[in-house]
């Protein structure tokens, strides 16, 4: 896994699902009609879902009618995981997927992993997501090889700590037991802080977060709030140390096998939803932030890294990226060198 | 020929039965393993995929090893109350087509093995086929088990379950089974 | 559809196939015959889907604690040390199951966990002074079940995520119906031994305590080990079970020298062997699951039930049938995941407290563990006692009565749910 929140969820995986009916295309009187499935890593409420259901009613109306997509919210097809491969079998036609949970497929994808190596502000992660080639070009051909095609990145916000301790600098995160996803980058980018990173299911996080049996962990606001972990936490820190990316994917074949009218009603839904998509997050996660900052039943400390805290955590986190240059395929030099580049543009200019 | 036949299969046998215990020492060791060094500020990254992976052995190797016994959940209200030549009839047709079943499961769990190339494991690295092999060997296990359970009401006058296990009748006999 | 997949369970289920047959052909055949797009080999990866993640990892192992402590001498002498305080009580011995049963079950987050770590000492006693095995397996499986309703519980963690309530605040809420459930099962053990007559044993006189105290000292420290190293944070609930094998070893191999090493890989056999026969049914009962889901079938009938904006008692009892209906088929934490996101709204503009809510559908979580045919812990229960499956459901009826009576009082009086939490 990359950068990830996890949504995967207690003994069995999960099912969920939303209603589909039939599946596939069908021949109607006046044309094609077209019937898709969109899976989603999340729910309703959450980003995913909330950017996938404004896609689907957009594309849509759109196509008068002739078209129509059912969303899925996440548990209803198992794993983050297994809904890539359902993208990939062509089982379901959209996906949004996290390269978080491609790492093993698309290693070069761990990329979104490195900490305190995306610029800063929202809005200029929105722009660099928007327009960087690295991303839009080299990662998504090595996606496409897979038989995902993404079509754009989004944010869902940036990637907080708590803790049962304030984490402001590097020091503090000495004999603190940290739950990640289990990867070994983000394993060894707490590990460069003296933190002892561990893997716990999401279903066990709450009580372990509560018993102490992990110190803290790392997340986007709205899943932070959505799983009450801020409940069992006397600490957040807005530590904005990176920032959890998502695609809009579509599977390959399908895409290609479509009509180019209907190609360019998806495209240009795609476009439309880069800035009603960023919007939508900020909404989410500043409303959930303030809600955090605002409950007195079980306070919690909010505080946010100065430049010179994030500058300290960033000299420590530098080596992985050398790590991952190493570790992360073929590509990984050439995609990180790049968006290096195109992140040093964008600090420049803002 | 007979003599080979039995050879392997008692080989096969001990096979079956050496994953199944290494596969649960294995899941107590990673769990309990992980839990006393993370105590010491040092988390075992692998122990959770190293379980996983033992789990998925255990439960499909496990598929041929409880179909010897006769040890799969079944529903057997009709069975147990019918005249006897239903019974024996349910006996050569419920083994036969569980055995179909099963081969086409083989075929598709094959499939999906291919479906998984490329990937690799999320802690170790390893190929990822490593998690999934044990579903296709299993399932075709399971199947010649069966066909063999199936085979075994062909020649035997009696009823039985498995190869290894003679149907039995009322809760007192079964209790009186259990028992020996 | 739906038509296909019920009747295939049925006929190979009541034809005495194999349980895993009926699970892996009504989604075959749906897969090959209605759903093109999708291919068959998607059903292998949701088998391994479905019998992945951790809080399964503690079934095996405690199965595997359990076979230690029963082929040693730890069992016998909590046995013993229990019966010395309620063997001459009234349904003394079915009460301490069921108190034993939905604590170890709470805490431990794992109910087939239970069916094995309390349920196979406990229903050895159980059997030895005259209870029925039916009805001992019955108030097994249902107190085990209850742990799913009583905090910590990982059913209201999962619906606490998906509908965005207070995890905190579902656990208070509980608590209640926990209790109340709890006492109606114990209640009935008391009623049930008046009326079958269970022997009592003699009281124990004290100095017998005492020697039957002093022999369970190590075996006592098992409960204490487990929830003491839950709650100071030691390890998770799944690790739990992990070191409760490392326990059972350490005492049966080093204190108690009941048997040698040597027996250990055919402890772990029989575990591995009961482990798969139940496995394979959870695997197949997510593919089962996955093929409703990506039909879309339990969204459609429900919008169908909820069209004409209904109260709210009328929506918690759609509710409460649906996830009756649904845990009967599928395993009860994906019958949360797949009918929360559709009812959520319903319910919500209906005026029901998202926290009610949800302790009616772990409620529902807790009694679909047990209602046949799909039953994780009626399997459980069925591989480990190695009887049948109709004699390991053959008891729950009175149960599920039970449970279905204080359902509708939670239904109606959302009071018992609400008033511990906070405002
Ligand atoms: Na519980
Ligand atoms: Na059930």
């Amino acid at each position: 896994g990359g950068g990830g929140s996890e949504e995967s969820s207690g003994d069995s995986g999960g099912d969920a699902g939303g209603n589909s009916g039939g599946g596939g295309e069908e021949e109607a009187a006046g044309g094609e009609t077209y019937e898709w499935r969109f899976v989603t890593e999340e729910s309703q409420g959450q980003m995913q879902y909330e950017y996938a259901s404004e896609f689907a009613s957009r594309l849509e109306e759109k196509s008068d009618g002739q078209i129509s997509i059912e969303v899925f919210e996440f548990g209803g097809l198992g794993t983050e995981v297994d809904q890539v491969g359902q993208l990939q079998s062509g089982a379901v036609e959209m996906a949004i997927i996290s390269p978080g949970f491609t790492g093993t497929m698309v290693e070069e994808g761990q990329v979104f992993a490195l900490q305190f190596l995306l610029p800063d502000n929202q809005e200029d992660v929105h722009q660099l997501l928007e327009t960087s080639e690295a991303l839009n070009e080299d990662l998504a051909a090595l996606y496409e090889e897979q038989n995902i095609m993404p079509l754009s990145f989004f944010t869902e916000g940036f990637m907080q700590w708590t803790g049962n301790k304030k984490l402001v600098e590097p020091s503090d995160f000495e004999g603190f037991t940290m739950r990640t996803q289990n990867s070994p980058l983000i394993q060894q980018s707490y590990g460069q802080y003296g933190a002892d990173a561990t893997v716990m299911s999401a279903g066990d996080l709450y009580t372990g977060l509560q018993n102490g049996t992990v110190d803290g962990q790392e997340n986007p606001i709205f899943f932070i709030a959505d799983s009450s972990y801020h409940e069992v936490q006397d600490h957040m820190t807005i530590s904005n140390h990176n920032s959890y990316v998502a695609m809009m994917t579509v599977n390959p074949g399908f895409y290609n096998g479509l009509p180019e009218e209907i190609q360019g009603m998806i495209d240009e839904t795609v476009e439309e939803m880069r800035d009603v998509g960023f919007d939508i997050q900020d909404e989410l996660n500043s409303k959930l932030l303030s809600d955090i900052k605002n409950n007195e039943d079980t306070p919690t400390e909010v505080t946010e890294l100065t430049s010179e805290q994030r500058d300290a955590f960033r000299e420590l986190a530098m080596p992985m990226r050398d790590y991952y240059r190493e570790n992360a395929g073929d590509q990984a030099g050439a995609i990180l060198d790049k968006l290096e580049s195109e992140i040093a543009e964008i600090n420049e200019g803002s | 020929m007979m003599n080979i036949v039995k050879k392997l299969d008692k080989g096969l046998t001990r096979v079956e039965e050496g994953i199944l215990s290494l596969s649960i020492i294995t899941i107590a060791v990673m769990v309990a393993g992980n839990a006393v060094s993370r105590f010491f500020g040092e988390s075992w990254s692998f122990a959770s995929e190293i379980s996983e992976l033992s789990l998925y052995a255990a439960t499909f190797m496990g598929i041929s090893y409880a179909a010897r016994k006769g040890r799969h959940i079944t529903m057997s209200a009709l069975f147990d109350n019918v005249p006897f030549p239903l019974r024996k009839t349910l006996a050569l047709v419920i083994p036969f087509i569980t055995a179909v079943i099963l081969f086409i499961m083989a075929y598709f769990s094959y499939e999906y093995v291919q479906s998984t190339s490329g990937r690799v494991t999320s802690a170790l690295r390893i190929p990822y086929y490593w998690m999934v092999i044990w579903a296709p060997i299993g399932f075709f296990l399971g199947g010649i088990q069966f066909l063999r359970n199936f085979w075994v009401n062909v020649r035997k006058k009696d009823v039985y379950l498995a190869e290894e296990r003679k149907d039995y009748q009322s809760e007192e006999e079964a209790a009186e089974q259990q028992k020996t | 559809m739906v038509t296909t997949l019920l009747v295939i369970m049925f006929l190979f289920l009541m034809l005495g196939f194999p349980m895993m047959i009926p699970l892996i052909l009504a989604p075959l055949v749906i897969v090959l015959f209605f759903l093109p797009q999708v291919e068959p080999f998607l059903m292998i990866q949701q088998m391994m889907s479905g019998i992945s993640g951790p809080v399964l990892l503690a079934v095996p192992l405690f199965i595997f604690a359990a076979d230690i402590m029963s082929m040693g001498k730890t069992s016998n002498r909590l046995l013993d040390f229990v019966g010395a305080f309620v063997g001459h009580l009234r349904g003394g011995y079915a009460i301490t199951t069921t108190a034993a049963c939905t604590l170890f079950g709470s805490i431990s987050g794992s109910t087939q966990g239970t069916v094995v770590a309390i349920g196979t000492p406990m229903r050895e006693r159980l059997l030895k002074i005259g209870y029925k095995d039916s009805t001992a397996i019955a108030l097994i499986i249902n107190a085990s079940d209850v742990a799913l309703l009583v905090p910590p519980s990982i059913g209201m963690i999962i619906y606490g995520l998906i509908s965005q309530t207070s995890v905190g605040d579902l656990f208070i809420a509980g608590i209640l119906p926990g209790v109340l459930i709890f006492s109606c099962f114990a209640v009935y053990a008391y009623v049930h031994a008046h009326m079958f007559h269970i022997p009592l044993a003699a009281k124990a006189t004290w100095p017998e305590r005492f020697r039957f105290t002093w022999k369970a000292v190590f075996p006592l420290m098992f409960p204490v080990i487990i929830i003491g190293g839950i709650y100071s944070g030691f390890f998770t609930p799944t690790e739990a079970a992990g070191m409760s094998v490392l326990y059972a070893l350490v005492l049966e191999l080093v204190v108690f020298r009941s048997f040698s090493i040597k027996k250990v890989p055919g402890i772990a056999l029989s575990t591995g062997l009961v482990t798969s026969a139940v496995f394979i049914l959870v695997a197949g009962g997510q593919a089962f699951a996955f093929t409703l889901g990506i039909t879309g079938i339990p969204g459609m009938i429900a919008e169908t039930f909820l069209s004409g904006s209904p109260g709210p008692i009328e929506v918690l009892i759609i509710v409460s049938i649906f996830f009756f209906v649904g845990c009967m088929f599928v395993d009860p934490i994906v019958v949360i995941l797949i009918l929360t996101p559709i009812f959520i709204d319903a319910a919500t503009a209906a005026g029901v407290d998202p926290v009610h809510l949800g302790v009616i559908v772990t409620f529902q979580a807790a009694l679909g563990s047990a209602t046949p045919p799909f039953g994780v812990d009626i399997f459980t229960a069925s591989a480990v006692f190695n009887r049948s499956y109709l004699d390991t459901i053959r008891g729950t009826p009175p149960f599920i009565v039970m449970m279905l009576v204080v359902c509708v009082l939670l239904i109606i009086f959302p009071e018992i749910s609400l008033f511990l939490v906070p405002e």
